[in-house]
């Protein structure tokens, strides 16, 4: 008989152990996710004031920051609806903002707005009569071929990519005649610059031509710039209008999936618990009886060492032959060979070379001889 | 803590509620707190596993390859208990029960049974009882361990005592004492007896035949009462495996039927395990206490990764035996260690006893002669090859100095200690 005693900790037990990993851990997570939020970029993605990539912008915010303009990236609509007096707000070229946010844009009293590659609403809102050309520019050097002064300075510019037909009254650059670039509408209270070619002051373009200059005489006419990149769920089309027809994912998807997280987290505790720890087993060491031979083995094989590898295949032989046929051990090697030859009938010339002859020359050499040797041998070991 | 499938079902239901009726955060907490809800409820209503006495019975030793059976009685004070109960041992115990199933009402006693197959030599200790205690709504529960302290000890198997009869009989032969009437062939002259026809009449005594009128005989029958020491080396010559055991079972299996013969042969026995210290020690046990005293003795005997230290072995031996013996030292025969160690100090052992030299051979090393299909075969053949010149040049040195070598594969070196035994006995070399 033999009583028991429980093992493991009771719930006091457990959380006094489980106190200082759980501080611990805490506190580590609270200062990383500090740690992110303090260094954060405030936006991110193509053309963004923050992004060090090929397509980001990061190096033209830094040259306009160094010409005393102050750059505010944002991806918050409100951001770009607050009164502009005074301010320049450029408008990134991703995100679906519909006509109504356009318009309360145009309606917050911007004195100079950028429109980086905008879709027809945008135009519509801001820059009227401005239209998006069909055909897009082909990657090259263009002349201004205008008057507008910040592209005159500017001179030669790298562009690509959309254009714009613009009306008699604007000011159109960098385009084949028809279609252009760069196109700004100037009215009494507020300057409209409509840009297609994005690429041209990316981090990656930026330094080719008189790409910095065009971008510095266009972006920096204010001693501040809103940054804005509309993001897809800016829009406000859930608050104020259906017009915008069923979007792409239904919006309780989210919380299915959020509950279905739920029941795999509870399967995974089912699934997951075991009955008791597991147990320890204090293993035997295995080692083969021959591991020593197939060592040696393999180092006769790695050194190629013919001459012992047959020296101990025929001394093996001899001592079967002279058991078998009652040849004395001391016996001299022709003795032997004359006894072998006597009882088998084969070649005593032969029989001698195979028993006492040098080492085998190649590897063939010594696969015949090991061949023979058993040859030699198996009769006697089965008559 | 444990949930069950059945809260995973719930919550998946909570998944279907959510899609259909409330597709919202408020929707997702509705789910959330029913069923961490119900799994509380139920925890606390769960019995306790902590609260459980539990207490062993059962067998304590085994036969290795037989079934032990221990029994495990849970008591229970408290709340009801119903769920599974697992008795987990190490691997090598062998447990063949899958967790059992618990339903223990308040106040009441079970006894379940753990049937164990060990599949090593060696103790084997119970490790832990865990009890897994479900609510009565079957979402979730407790789980608590308990130790229940229990060693089952698995012994050698012995599995040579098939060739114990075969060699009794010739133990018999030898006693003169079998049905047929032939001439006892021991060597210690014994009694002398009146001729009955059919008796060898080699074996007639003419001195008192003459004497007495009628013809007698005179009977012979084989020493009694000597000594045999059985010395196994668990040093690491000893760990090497051959076939699917080590060296060292192979030994023990042999120096058990070597035991076994003697024994009834009227001599006595004692054994030694020895490596660099003392393993196994059983002096001269009554006759029929030697069985079960050298297989519990040896096993919790493990091969040793040390090189045997034959001074200690010498020593040892030496202390124990005073009149002239027999010396059975099961060990490897490796050239080097042999004649290094072994050689130098075996002298006074040579000098005042008998001393046998058993050692497992490995059969791989005759299948790596004998395949020579290429290159690489036949370097492993001039190896193997080299290692059999080595052994039996050490065994013929071993044997110039006196010592009697028995060199047999695993299923051999049993029978083969017998017969070598049996061999000395009629020459009367004991």
């Amino acid at each position: 008989m033999s009583t028991s005693t429980a093992t493991g900790r009771s719930l006091g037990e457990g959380w006094r152990a489980l106190r200082v990993p759980l501080l611990v851990t805490g506190a580590l997570v609270l200062g990383v996710i500090a740690l992110m939020i303090a260094t954060a970029a405030r936006t991110s993605g193509p053309f963004s004031p923050d992004s060090t990539e090929g397509s980001g912008a990061k190096a033209l915010a830094t040259l306009l920051e160094n010409h005393n303009v102050k750059v505010t990236g944002t991806e918050e609509l409100d951001d770009a609806v607050e009164s502009g007096q005074g301010r320049a707000l450029l408008v990134g070229p991703s995100g679906n903002l519909r006509s109504t946010d356009w318009n309360r844009i145009a309606s917050a009293g911007w004195d100079h707005v950028i429109l980086i590659r905008p879709d027809r609403d945008a135009l519509d809102a801001l820059a009227p009569g401005v239209e998006n050309a069909r055909e897009s520019l082909p990657k090259g050097s263009r002349a201004p071929d205008c008057d507008l002064p910040a592209a005159v300075k500017a001179g030669t510019v790298t562009v690509r990519g959309t254009s714009y037909s613009a009306p008699p009254s604007a000011q159109a650059c960098y385009g084949d005649g028809a279609n252009h670039t760069v196109v700004r509408l100037e009215r009494s209270d507020r300057i409209v610059d409509v840009i297609g070619s994005v690429q041209s002051f990316t981090n990656a373009e930026l330094a080719q031509d008189g790409n910095a200059a065009l971008a510095l005489n266009l972006l920096g006419t204010h001693p501040e710039l809103v940054w804005y990149l509309p993001q897809y769920e800016s829009s406000t089309f859930d608050d104020s209008d259906d017009e915008g027809g069923e979007p792409l994912i239904p919006p309780g998807v989210r919380y299915v999936a959020w509950a279905l997280a739920f029941a795999v987290l509870m399967v995974a505790l089912w699934r997951g618990r075991r009955l008791g720890p597991v147990v320890p087993e204090p293993l035997p060491v295995i080692v083969h009886a021959a591991e020593t031979t197939e060592g040696r083995a393999r180092l006769y094989r790695r050194s190629r060492a013919r001459d012992r590898a047959a020296a101990a295949l025929r001394e093996s032989a001899l001592g079967k032959l002279h058991k078998a046929y009652g040849i004395p051990r001391r016996a001299e090697p022709t003795a032997v060979v004359t006894a072998l030859a006597a009882r088998t009938g084969l070649d005593p010339a032969m029989l001698y070379e195979l028993l006492y002859g040098g080492p085998p020359v190649d590897d063939a050499a010594l696969l015949s001889l090991s061949d023979a040797l058993q040859v030699l041998t198996q009769e006697v070991e089965h008559p | 803590m444990v949930v069950t499938g059945r809260a995973g079902v719930l919550a998946g239901l909570g998944v279907v509620f959510v899609a259909l009726l409330m597709p919202s955060w408020s929707g997702i907490g509705v789910v959330v707190g029913v069923v961490l809800l119900v799994c509380v409820v139920d925890i606390l209503l769960a019995g306790s596993p902590r609260r459980l006495q539990l207490s062993r019975d059962g067998d304590t030793a085994v036969r290795l390859g037989q079934q032990a059976v221990v029994s495990l009685l849970i008591a229970n004070p408290g709340r009801r208990v119903k769920g599974l109960l697992r008795d987990a041992w190490p691997p090598s115990a062998g447990v063949q029960d899958p967790p059992h199933k618990l339903d223990l009402p308040a106040g009441e006693r079970r006894r379940l049974m753990t049937h164990l197959v060990p599949t090593r030599r060696g103790d084997r200790k119970a490790y832990r009882v865990t009890v897994r205690s479900i609510g009565p709504l079957g979402f979730a529960g407790r789980q608590g361990s308990h130790h229940v302290p229990w060693t089952v000890r698995a012994l050698p198997p012995f599995n040579s005592r098939k060739h114990l009869p075969s060699r009794l009989a010739r133990l018999r032969e030898l006693d003169g004492r079998t049905a047929l009437l032939v001439r006892g062939q021991g060597t210690e002259f014994d009694s002398l007896r009146d001729y009955v026809p059919g008796d060898d009449v080699r074996s007639i005594d003419w001195r008192a035949t003459a004497r007495r009128g009628n013809v007698v005989l005179r009977t012979w029958r084989p020493e009694r009462d000597r000594q045999v020491a059985i010395v196994i080396d668990s040093g690491r010559m000893s760990a090497g495996r051959v076939g699917d055991a080590p060296r060292l079972d192979h030994a023990m299996d042999a120096a058990l039927l070597l035991a076994a013969l003697a024994t009834r042969a009227g001599d006595r026995v004692s054994l030694l395990a020895c490596d660099s210290a003392v393993r196994a020690d059983v002096r001269r046990p009554a006759p029929e206490d030697v069985l079960p005293s050298f297989v519990n003795a040896l096993a919790t005997v493990d091969a040793e990764l040390v090189q045997t230290d034959f001074r200690v072995v010498v020593s040892q031996v030496l202390e124990r035996l005073g009149q002239r013996s027999l010396v059975v030292l099961l060990t490897g025969l490796e050239p080097a260690v042999i004649e290094e160690s072994l050689l130098p100090v075996i002298g006074p052992l040579l000098r005042r006893h008998v001393v046998v030299l058993a050692s497992v051979a490995d059969p791989r090393l005759d299948e790596l002669e004998s395949s020579r299909a290429d290159l690489i075969e036949v370097y492993a053949a001039a190896s193997a090859a080299r290692s059999r010149l080595d052994r039996e040049r050490v065994t013929a040195v071993l044997t110039r100095a006196g010592v009697t070598v028995v060199d047999e594969n695993p299923e051999h070196i049993a029978p083969a200690l017998a017969d070598t035994y049996l061999a000395l006995k009629k020459a009367g070399r004991l």
